[in-house]
């Protein structure tokens, strides 16, 4: 009697769980870009989730436009291109943004560069939904990977979708080779030393510039990929997909501490099972897990603004 | 109508580009007069206004300050000396409650020192700091009545209402201005913007702005540092009417002959220790002093201690650390 | 008549100004010629006016009537903007034949810069709906070059005047008896406001019923900048400022009876008062931000929910049917409750500015935005109605006299919607009173202080963390007023007014009109909301355009349109951040001890 209520509901626990980490690892991808911008140039670049947004149209117009029908339903061909245009077209977005918006302000106060983000990132929005056909409303997104599922079977059985299971591995690959190319390259090296001090940098010969055009570039292609692998598995995007989902990777990337690569998946990873859990088990249920994600948002703000992986205080020269 | 030219940039001085020479004369006397009695910080006591006693700071495993103990009297002049990194600075971010002793502690007129800064300007203690730290965007006049914050009584309902009593303190608030402006003879650029002031007068409208706190214990971070000879002389001049004031000062610089020639007492810190403590002219002849002071040959460094000439370290390698 | 003035730089035809930039050598050809130019350009400049625009027939609609666009109909009496055309021209000319004005080559430009700009909006739009370039040039036998040659007539005009070398404002002294500069700023302020009304109603309501109103909209706009930015030039502007600033209380309470006299001008209908209400509402919310944002220094990106918390407040206590608490407030009594519990608000949300700086606050704020909007969204606690938002919210009113009503003054009748204008012109005067006080007081002095260099103020004297949550506390108290009047003016209240994007239109219009100035806030709430009430049939491009100018102005206008005079520095000056960076540093994770 007593185990028979149990099992369906640790079932429930389990399956919220792996959404969470899902969910969680997409927004890990999302906020790799976050916390190299804001590590490199101190920018909260509001429009990165904008760039995670164009990522995914750009996956689906190859998809609908570009490839011949049977290249797209055949998931072995299209998911590899459609991650590399989405990828591709995210990076081309960001690294022009660098350099038509946020380059002419490298000196300026902190505050213009904040705004023009909060520009380009309405801008951005605005100009898939006037001049992608269809835009106005959410468009649906084919399913890239193979149909299906793992089912665990323990109580009602804990569902899997192997498109997730994708996910969650791709992200960890991804931002495990970020790691090693920014600790073992000597691009990466190139990254550290700007981020730490631009002026010495650029006197130990690193161009400033092209490190951060690279850091953006490498931001953006990462957010595609999440762009495209987020429609994949949920099966439709909208444009307002960006806004949202872009202020929980900054959400994760302060929580991981900024500036620190695996701070970043693993505060993905906690978002996104706050946003399960909450959405289970909390009063309001999925109406407010939006809201117990901001709520942790402050908290970590307020009372750990290092985040749990952060150094406790940096000071520059 | 009669013709009377007036240009664009006749009417408002653009120190930036045509002033760069700061002021060199000692304040008037009567300026000073009106403003001791104003401030009104002179007691009269014999007892030590400040006191620290066994500062200790440590910083992971550096100690920074080591059991520093120093007694400050009204109308006194004190100099703190010391190479780069004997954690002067440190002191006085401890005098000032921006850091908080690791051990020890220290005692304005009898009562702990608050270890907040807003609050160590309430008690009568005012500093200026080694890099200038000036309201940039905010003019002279602005800047000084920044300082009158503490002594202002205003709440936000009275500064809503613009009543009788906020325009009277408001009047005082802009009438001390003016004096302390004239005080440290930057009158001609009252409404001028902090930023564009010279850099001697930045400085001296630093202190302007510390002592519209009306503070009984002044701190000064290196007040020469990049100023020239005649420009030093008028600072000198300055501290001296600030003593004049009734306001005790402790002053830290690196310019040995500035100290020397100003300073009632002198105190060398040396690797976070008070290695000697007296008067200008014992801790000259001191010969720990030449030695640890520079580690060089004793004889040279002496000689040019004696006749005041060294100017020992920089202040911009420090500067750049904070 | 104490003095006038005489130019910095007297015309000397001796001295030619060397150019430098792109087009350095078309301006030294020209240099020698540059009065000639001018002349030249006016005279195509009234040419072009005369000449027909269009070579085939509009389509009816007060476009065509105020333009003319038909030539031969009525030859000298042009109107709209070939009358704009006609009068730059003509000053133009003149200000360029008479050499003794001072500045004469930076007025003519401003001139010329308007009859270019001008003619480019008539051409382009009469391009577009005619279908190609035949429609400004010949077609089916009719010709029509007016766009053309008033293009190039402001060419001209700007090519000579920058070739003859840009003199430096001239600064005029004149001392007029008081009451002469009192008729005089009372005789300007009333032409404002009906320049004001004209702005307003030119070309009608936008949308589909007027195709038209954009373009002569922005026409009207663009000829009045390039009279603007003559007298600009010409030193005027600021001699009047100087003026006013001299007669102070006298100017401020002229300008408000002006403003309480706006519907009894052209914009005197139901419509326009309603625009001008919300524009209210919207600035003096941008005031109360000012205090946050332009004065304190600290970003807040979720803003408009203290306009949110106010409207749903007073909605509540409105007696609307669909409110929880059933009772009902007088108005004044609603206001203050409203004011206090957005204070209330204000002060949660700014409580984090004791721990947390710079752009982290910015993030804690839009949370705390986000936060509401969810909340409000899922009608929490019943008091938001969720996605049917609080409807029928009553009228503000006396007994059976409501606010909504239209009133006779005598044989004057004033349109609906009219008291609630002079309301919000009230609101908004006292707002703006607020804020000057505060500004000019210990308190404001303390706010940018600690903008300018929180250790530093600190270190003053002054309690960083209470003064700044009173900077949110008053902010939020203001927009909650703003809030109380919202909710009974526009009947319903619904979360979707109150969304992220609000807040960032707020903080562009406080940016946009110049940050820690009081009629910066208005300007810039004045124009981002009349532009879109104005284009609509670009209502499609609006969000796209907006966040597109955000980019240009933080390129290339950072400190606005009404710079203040300490931010001016800090937003144009690299340098200052040397100084500035000390504070905030560049991390802003610093946890306060």
């Amino acid at each position: 009697m007593h185990a028979v209520e149990e099992t369906p509901r640790l079932s429930t626990f389990l399956s919220q769980i792996a959404n969470g980490l899902v969910l969680g690892s997409l927004i890990a991808l999302i906020a790799l870009g976050y916390t190299m911008v804001y590590g490199i140039i101190t920018l909260i670049n509001f429009a990165h989730g904008e760039i995670f947004m164009v990522g995914a149209y750009g996956g689906l117009a190859t998809l609908t436009y570009i490839l011949p029908t049977a290249i797209a339903t055949t998931w072995y061909f299209a998911l590899p291109i459609a991650l590399v245009a989405g990828a591709l077209v995210a990076m081309l977005i960001a690294v022009a943004m660098e350099r038509f918006a946020y380059r002419p302000l490298r000196n300026a106060p902190r505050l213009a560069p904040l705004i023009t983000a909060l520009g380009v990132s309405v801008a951005l929005q605005e100009a898939m939904r006037v001049f992608y056909p269809g835009a106005t409303a959410a468009l649906p997104f084919p399913n890239l990977f193979v149909e299906g599922a793992v089912v665990i079977p323990i109580g009602d059985g804990v569902v899997i979708r192997y498109v997730g299971i994708l996910l969650v591995v791709m992200s960890l690959v991804l931002a495990f080779g970020l790691e090693r190319f920014i600790e073992r390259t000597r691009l990466g090296r190139a990254m550290r030393a700007t981020s730490q001090d631009r002026d010495v940098a650029r006197l130990m010969g690193i161009d400033p510039d092209r490190v951060i055009v690279l850091t953006f570039a490498i931001g953006g292609a990462l957010a595609g990929v999440a762009g495209v692998l987020y429609g994949s598995y949920l099966n439709n995007i909208n444009i307002d997909m960006g806004f949202q989902n872009g202020i929980f990777a900054f959400t994760a990337a302060v929580l991981g501490g900024i500036g620190n690569i695996r701070g970043a998946v693993v505060g993905g990873l906690m978002i996104g099972l706050v946003k399960a859990l909450a959405g289970q088990y909390m009063p309001g249920g999925t109406a407010y897990d939006y809201v117990w994600i901001f709520v942790v948002l402050i908290a970590v703000l307020v009372f750990r603004p290092q985040g749990f992986f952060g150094e406790s205080e940096r000071v520059r020269a | 109508m009669s013709e009377n030219p007036q240009t664009a940039d006749g009417a408002v001085p653009d120190p930036g580009a045509e002033v760069t020479e700061s002021v060199t004369e000692a304040p008037p006397e009567e300026v000073t007069a009106e403003l001791a009695d104003d401030m009104h910080v002179a007691t009269g006591t014999r007892e030590p206004i400040l006191v620290s006693s066994g500062v200790t700071m440590q910083f992971g495993g550096l100690r920074a300050l080591n059991d520093v103990n120093l007694s400050l009297h009204e109308g006194e002049i004190i100099g703190l000396i010391g190479p780069n990194g004997a954690g002067k600075t440190t002191f006085f971010n401890c005098l000032t409650g921006l850091y908080t002793p690791t051990s020890g502690q220290v005692v304005l007129r009898g009562k702990p020192m608050p270890q907040d800064p807003a609050r160590v300007t309430e008690a009568g203690v005012a500093r200026t700091f080694q890099n200038i730290r000036l309201f940039p965007s905010m003019t002279a006049t602005e800047n000084v009545l920044v300082g009158r914050h503490v002594r202002m009584k205003q709440g936000p309902l009275s500064s809503l209402l613009h009543g009788p009593r906020f325009r009277r303190s408001e009047a005082e608030a802009a009438e001390r201005a003016e004096k302390l402006l004239a005080f440290v003879g930057l009158t001609r650029f009252s409404e001028e913007l902090a930023r564009n002031l010279p850099y001697g007068d930045q400085r001296r409208l630093e202190i302007a702005r510390a002592l519209a706190t009306d503070p009984s214990v002044l701190l000064l971070d290196e007040p020469t540092a990049g100023m020239n000879a005649q420009e030093t002389e008028a600072t000198r001049q300055l501290i001296f009417a600030i003593r004049d004031l009734g306001v005790s000062v402790v002053v830290i610089e690196h310019d040995t002959k500035f100290i020397f020639t100003l300073c009632d007492r002198v105190l060398v810190l040396v690797q976070g220790e008070l290695l000697v403590e007296g008067s200008p002219d014992e801790v000259r002849g001191d010969p720990r002093v030449v030695e640890a002071y520079l580690g060089a040959p004793p004889e040279e460094v002496s000689a040019q201690l004696q006749t005041g000439g060294a100017t020992v370290g920089n202040g911009t390698a420090e500067g750049k650390s904070e | 008549m104490t003095a006038t003035a005489t130019p910095r730089t007297p015309a000397t035809p001796a001295a030619m100004p060397r150019h430098t930039g792109r087009f350095a050598g078309l301006l030294d050809v020209a240099a020698p010629r540059s009065t000639v130019l001018m002349i030249v350009g006016g005279v195509l400049t009234l040419v072009g006016a005369y000449l027909p625009w269009a070579t085939f027939v509009l389509n009816e609609g007060p476009y065509p009537e105020k333009a003319t666009l038909n030539f031969f109909v009525a030859p000298f009496g042009v109107t709209g903007f070939r009358l704009h055309l006609v009068i730059l021209g003509l000053a133009a000319i003149v200000v360029a034949a008479l050499r003794r004005i001072p500045a004469r080559h930076r007025i003519v430009r401003g001139l010329g810069i308007g009859v270019t700009v001008v003619a480019l909006i008539n051409g382009l739009w009469i391009t577009v709906e005619g279908g190609g370039l035949g429609a400004i040039t010949a077609s089916e036998g009719s010709i029509a070059f007016g766009s053309i040659v008033a293009l190039v007539g402001g060419l001209v005009t700007v090519l000579g005047a920058s070739a003859g070398g840009l003199e430096r404002k001239p600064v005029w002294t004149w001392k007029l008896p008081w009451w002469v500069e009192w008729v005089l700023l009372v005789v300007l302020f009333v032409i404002v406001l009906l320049l004001v009304a004209a702005v307003l109603t030119s070309g009608g309501q936008g949308g589909v019923v007027n195709p038209y109103a954009g373009v002569v909209f922005l026409s009207l706009l663009a000829a009045l900048g390039g009279a603007f930015a003559a007298l600009n030039a010409s030193g005027l502007l600021t001699w009047v400022s100087v003026v006013s600033e001299r007669h102070r209380t006298f100017s401020v309470i002229v300008l408000l009876i002006v403003a309480l006299l706006l519907p009894l001008t052209s914009a005197g209908t139901e419509y326009w008062m309603t625009v001008a209400s919300n524009i209210g509402v919207y600035a003096a919310t941008a005031i109360g931000l000012n205090i946050v944002v332009g004065l304190a220094g600290l970003l807040d990106l979720g803003y408009v929910a203290f306009l949110g918390i106010g409207a749903f407040v007073a909605a509540n206590l409105s007696g609307a049917a669909a409110s929880q608490i059933g009772i009902h407030l007088p108005f004044v009594l609603v206001m203050i409750i409203s004011s206090v519990v957005a204070g209330m608000f204000g002060a949660i949300v700014g409580s984090p500015t004791l721990r947390v700086r710079g752009d982290y606050l910015a993030i804690v704020t839009l949370a705390f935005g986000e936060i509401f909007v969810r909340s409000a969204q899922n009608n929490i606690g019943g008091l938001t109605g969720g996605a049917n938002a609080i409807p029928n919210i009553p009228a503000v009113g006396v007994g059976d006299f409501k606010f909504s009503d239209s009133i006779m003054i005598g044989s004057l009748r004033l349109p609906s919607g009219v008291l609630y204008y002079f309301l919000i012109v009230l609101l908004v005067a006292g707002v703006m009173l607020v804020f000057a006080h505060l500004k000019y007081s210990r308190l404001g002095r303390a706010w940018i202080a600690i903008r300018e260099d929180e250790d530093a103020a600190r270190a003053m004297g002054i309690r960083t963390g209470p003064i700044k949550i009173l900077a949110f506390l008053i902010g939020a108290m203001l927009a909650g007023l703003a809030g109380a009047f919202f909710a009974h003016k526009t009947a319903v209240v619904a979360y979707d007014s109150f969304r992220f994007l609000e807040s960032v239109t707020l903080l562009a219009a406080v940016i946009l009109g110049g940050m820690g100035t009081i009629p910066g806030a208005v300007l810039g709430a004045s124009i981002l909301f009349v532009l879109p009430e104005k284009l609509r049939e670009f209502s499609d491009y609006r969000l796209l355009l907006f966040g597109l100018a955000l980019v240009l102005i933080m390129r290339f206008r950072p400190q606005g349109i009404v710079p203040d005079r300490h931010r001016k520095a800090e937003l144009t000056d690299p340098d200052v951040e040397d100084v500035a960076k000390e504070g905030p540093g560049p991390l802003p994770t610093r946890v306060e001890p």
